[in-house]
């Protein structure tokens, strides 16, 4: 590895200008070809995806490592015209300038041979990139990145006094300030940044929502160790708490043909298969969590058709207490609390997040944990959908699955048969075609295989057809 | 009867409804009650002045005949062009000189101009007319007060309606409002927060003790700052100090809502209130639960005025010895504390600044905001603990707010700490902030020996002063 600076530059690819990505710190490389764009081509989202497949010292070890003087990262204009005093960065520019004042120019051109890779280390010796094992391979890059880390604050934003080291970052910064608009749970726009985070603090939405999530984990605390519930408020097995697939046991009453015994049928077979194929895993309470976020608009529909008041027990406190929360308020604040059930399973890191999660988020993260291959763009256009009207999604949910009041649905056809599903679906907009074929395959997969639907349930409870039938 | 007992006493329609009238009411009762009595006379204002009985008695009736011939006028805007037949006339600016002859009247002990004075304030004042008539109405309020010496009184009442009508809803939406309309508190929000940013860098356990009044609206800013500004979000206590009753009944709420959205930040966060203390002179370290380890801010915003005049130095002094890292303070730019034993003087100084404080509400605020209408009944309750309540306090602890100039604090503060600049930094923060608002506001740095920190200038009035102070 050779250390040396440089007295001059040269034109490497511009092209590939956002930089960075540093391998996962590893003893052993992967020996991967490292990509380069062609001039000229647009880099940006080939450098999002090839990010880990960056040109460091690990995807080139013969590469040549430089460190290059803090004046030479943070110079700009070094090249100047010695007619007019303009400065350019590259000397490329200054020549073809140099032809304006007719004076003699001559353009550089690259050396024939074999061009050594070059990266970067940064110079700054408290800095992450100080080791040549993370230099950085673009030019551009490490000095975009000297600035902003260890440079002098020069542009601000005149509108909200951000300051920013790189002058493209506070150009790029200078275009979207103020007109983005800042949109709280409770409805209300905001054009200012601090407006809205003084009133996010005191907002009632906020309020409420912790509210029901201490109502909850207050009831929650309460049952511990020894009740458990069902839907239809019989205790049941193992505490709630302990294990969440318990409170999709199958219960006793199960032959219930009411709409409400169909529902818990339908929950029931369909999660009772996911339960017993998921261990006991963050994995596991992701999917459970995106079943129950679901769940919670079945659990709407499920308060609906509640007439009486709903008994003291806890699994059906919770679910009509969002559902019907659904009915009156914001979905997407609802959807944020669910999560918290979990709250006694899951790490800490999980805490923060839902607080602020829309439906449009949670589902998406549902998609992404859930789903390994299942269409993502489904899910996508699936939480887009979901997030467009907020009782009318959950009655499509409803239908999707079973019947549905609402007779407008298209998506009521799927539970004809669960073999006419195939042909059905194809008229659902929501289930592109790749769709079938998941279906097509997998129909005696088991359900801990990889097919899951946007709910992270095995796609054969949807298949089933007496778990359907159990709906109409 | 008389007409003046007729025109005070007007009927309301929706007696004890709404605190709208409510303010009203009270408004009147004092007068109706004491001024005006059946027997017609002033005697009982000026018992000294006995000899000068027959000669108010004359004036009386004499006022009385003159205006006999007028109509009964209702308490609205439309009265003041039929009734300023008077001397005054109807000015620009009629309220302020009306109201200062009457101050000097008063001090003078001058009965029959108080009368003829309060009299024609009454006839031209409304709470909801424009700038001049509203002040005309507030001041009035105090002044006869002050004749009366009933100001006590009238400040409990005031002070009783207004506790009725207070929740946290209505408070957290008149601050959040008034925020909205106007940097008169945010200003000094940006320039402290910065501050303390600046100062407690780097610390992993911070302390900020709050004594304001502002209903934590400052924090939540702080908050996200703390959270993304560095990788490692320090751990922030939070101890809130209020002496107003008014405030203390819904800190809780507050309380609650901030431990919710430092968690929604990701801060870890801890949330106190002392709101048993008298004045704030009781405070200890102890009392604040100040630990070894932690990094302390204090920031007093609009709190040092609360103090008692005497005390202020030894309150200062007990800041200091909770060695902070940064103290900032923020108070608004009146000085009602030299002039405290020059009635004429005081009066001056307070009339100057709410004429400037209530143009400038009507300005930012639409015509028919009720917030604004409610920040106007809590200066009125102000200049009546200014200018008539006479330094008594009743125990229950609330010090007129006897406000300083920044300069004047400037030397209280210097015995005990250095000036901080701000830096640029927040300055631009300010700047940034003020740009958002309408025209009108500009920040100034203080300049000379005996100024620091940095003035907020509405119209190119000095208002708000807000400085940081080091150990």
């Amino acid at each position: 590895m050779l250390e040396k600076i440089m007295a001059t530059e040269e034109a490497i690819t511009s092209s590939n200008n956002g930089f960075v990505q540093n391998p996962v710190g590893g003893s052993n490389p992967p020996a991967l070809k490292k990509k380069r764009n062609l001039p000229g081509t647009p880099g940006k989202l080939t450098n999002f995806i090839f990010k880990n497949i960056d040109s460091s010292i690990y995807a080139d070890p013969e590469a040549e490592v430089i460190a290059l003087s803090p004046k030479t990262l943070m110079a700009t204009n070094r090249f100047l015209c010695e007619i007019c005093g303009k400065g350019f960065q590259r000397d490329q520019n200054l020549q073809l300038h140099r032809r304006g004042h007719n004076l003699p120019w001559k353009l550089k051109q690259r050396t024939n041979k074999e061009v050594k890779k070059r990266v970067y280390v940064c110079p700054e010796k408290t800095c992450v990139h100080h080791h040549p094992s993370r230099a950085l391979g673009d030019l551009t890059g490490i000095k975009k990145h000297f600035c902003r880390k260890h440079g002098e604050k020069k542009w601000k934003c005149e509108k909200c006094s951000k300051r920013y080291a790189v002058q493209s970052d506070w150009k790029a910064h200078s275009k979207t300030c103020g007109t983005r608009e800042y949109k709280c749970d409770c409805g209300t726009l905001f054009s200012r940044r601090d407006s809205f985070i003084t009133h996010r603090a005191f907002c009632d939405a906020l309020a409420e929502e912790t509210a029901r999530v201490n109502a909850v984990s207050s009831i929650h605390d309460l049952t511990a160790g020894s009740i458990n519930y069902d839907l239809t408020g019989n205790p049941l097995g193992p505490n709630m708490a302990q294990h969440f697939s318990s409170i999709f046991k199958p219960i006793s009453s199960n032959d219930n043909q009411t709409r409400q015994g169909g529902v818990s049928l339908w929950m029931n077979q369909g999660l009772a298969q996911v339960s017993e194929a998921m261990g006991n895993n963050i994995q596991e309470v992701h999917q459970l969590r995106s079943v129950t976020s679901s769940g919670a608009m079945f659990g709407d529909l499920f308060a609906v058709s509640c007439s009486q008041t709903p008994p003291s027990d806890h699994y059906q406190l919770n679910w009509p207490v969002f559902g019907n929360k659904i009915l009156s308020d914001a979905g997407a604040s609802q959807l944020a609390s669910v999560p918290s059930l979990y709250s006694s399973q899951e790490q800490q890191s999980h805490r923060t997040a839902p607080a602020s999660m829309s439906a449009t988020a949670l589902l998406q993260k549902a998609a992404q944990i859930g789903a390994t291959s299942t269409d993502p763009s489904f899910l996508g256009s699936f939480a887009l959908k979901s997030n467009a009207n907020k009782v009318q999604d959950a009655s499509k949910f409803y239908g999707l699955y079973g019947s549905s009041p609402v007779s407008t649905n298209p998506a009521s056809d799927v539970e004809s048969s669960g073999n006419d599903q195939i042909s059905t679906l194809n008229q659902l907009q929501m289930y592109p075609s790749k769709r079938q074929k998941i279906f097509q395959s997998d129909q005696d997969s088991p359900s801990g295989g990889q097919t899951r639907d946007f709910l992270g349930v095995g796609v054969q409870a949807i298949c089933h057809p007496s778990s359907i039938n159990g709906w109409i | 009867m008389k007409l003046s007992l007729e025109k005070v006493v007007q009927p309301l329609e929706s007696k004890g409804g709404s605190p709208i009238t409510h303010g009203y009411n009270s408004l009147q009762s004092p007068m109706d009650i004491t001024l005006f009595s059946s027997k017609g006379t002033l005697t009982h204002l000026f018992p000294s002045h006995q000899q000068s009985n027959d000669r108010v008695a004359a004036i009386d009736m004499q006022s009385n005949s003159s205006t006999n011939n007028q109509p009964q006028t209702s308490h609205t805007s439309t009265s003041r062009s039929s009734d300023s037949g008077e001397a005054c006339g109807a000015g620009k600016k009629w309220a302020s000189k009306l109201l200062s002859e009457c101050a000097r009247a008063i001090s003078e002990k001058d009965s029959s101009k108080i009368q003829n004075l309060l009299w024609m304030l009454n006839e031209l004042a409304s709470p909801y007319g424009d700038c001049d008539q509203k002040l005309a109405s507030y001041f009035l309020q105090a002044l006869f007060c002050k004749a009366t010496e009933s100001g006590q009184r009238c400040f409990k009442t005031l002070t009783t309606v207004a506790e009725k009508s207070h929740s946290f809803d209505s408070a957290r939406k008149l601050i959040l409002k008034f925020q909205e309309v106007s940097p008169w508190t945010t200003f000094g929000h940006v320039a402290s927060n910065g501050a303390i940013l600046e100062a407690l860098d780097g610390e992993s356990k911070l302390h900020i003790i709050d004594i304001s009044h502002t209903l934590c609206t400052q924090w939540p800013t702080l908050l996200e700052a703390l959270a993304t500004r560095n990788d490692e979000t320090p751990h922030l206590k939070l101890t809130v100090v209020v002496t107003a009753s008014i405030v203390r009944s819904v800190m809780k709420e507050i309380g609650q809502r901030m431990e919710k959205f430092a968690r929604l930040m990701g801060v870890p966060f801890e949330f106190h209130v002392i709101s048993g203390l008298n004045h704030l002179g009781e405070l200890t370290k102890e009392g604040l639960g100040v630990q070894e380890d932690e990094a302390i801010a204090i920031n007093c915003n609009g709190a040092l005025k609360r103090v008692e005049v005497e005390e202020r130095n030894s309150v200062i002094q007990m800041f200091r010895s909770l060695n902070p890292r940064v103290l900032t303070i923020v108070e608004e730019e009146a000085d009602f504390t030299s002039s405290r034993y020059d009635f004429v003087k005081c009066f001056e100084e307070c009339l100057r600044y709410y004429t400037l404080y209530f143009e400038m509400l009507e300005e930012s605020f639409v015509p028919t905001s009720n917030e604004r209408l409610m920040l106007e009944r809590e200066c009125s309750r102000n200049i009546v603990r200014v200018l008539a309540c006479d330094e008594e306090n009743d125990g229950a602890g609330e010090c007129c707010e006897r406000r300083e100039r920044g300069s004047q604090w400037f030397e209280r503060l210097r015995e005990a700490f250095s000036p901080a600049g701000f830096s640029d930094d927040v300055v631009d923060d300010v700047k940034a902030l003020l740009k958002r608002y309408r025209d009108g506001w500009a920040q100034v740095l203080a300049q000379g020996d005996h100024e620091s920190g940095i003035y907020l200038t509405w119209k190119e009035e000095p208002v708000v002063w807000a400085s940081a102070w080091k150990p």
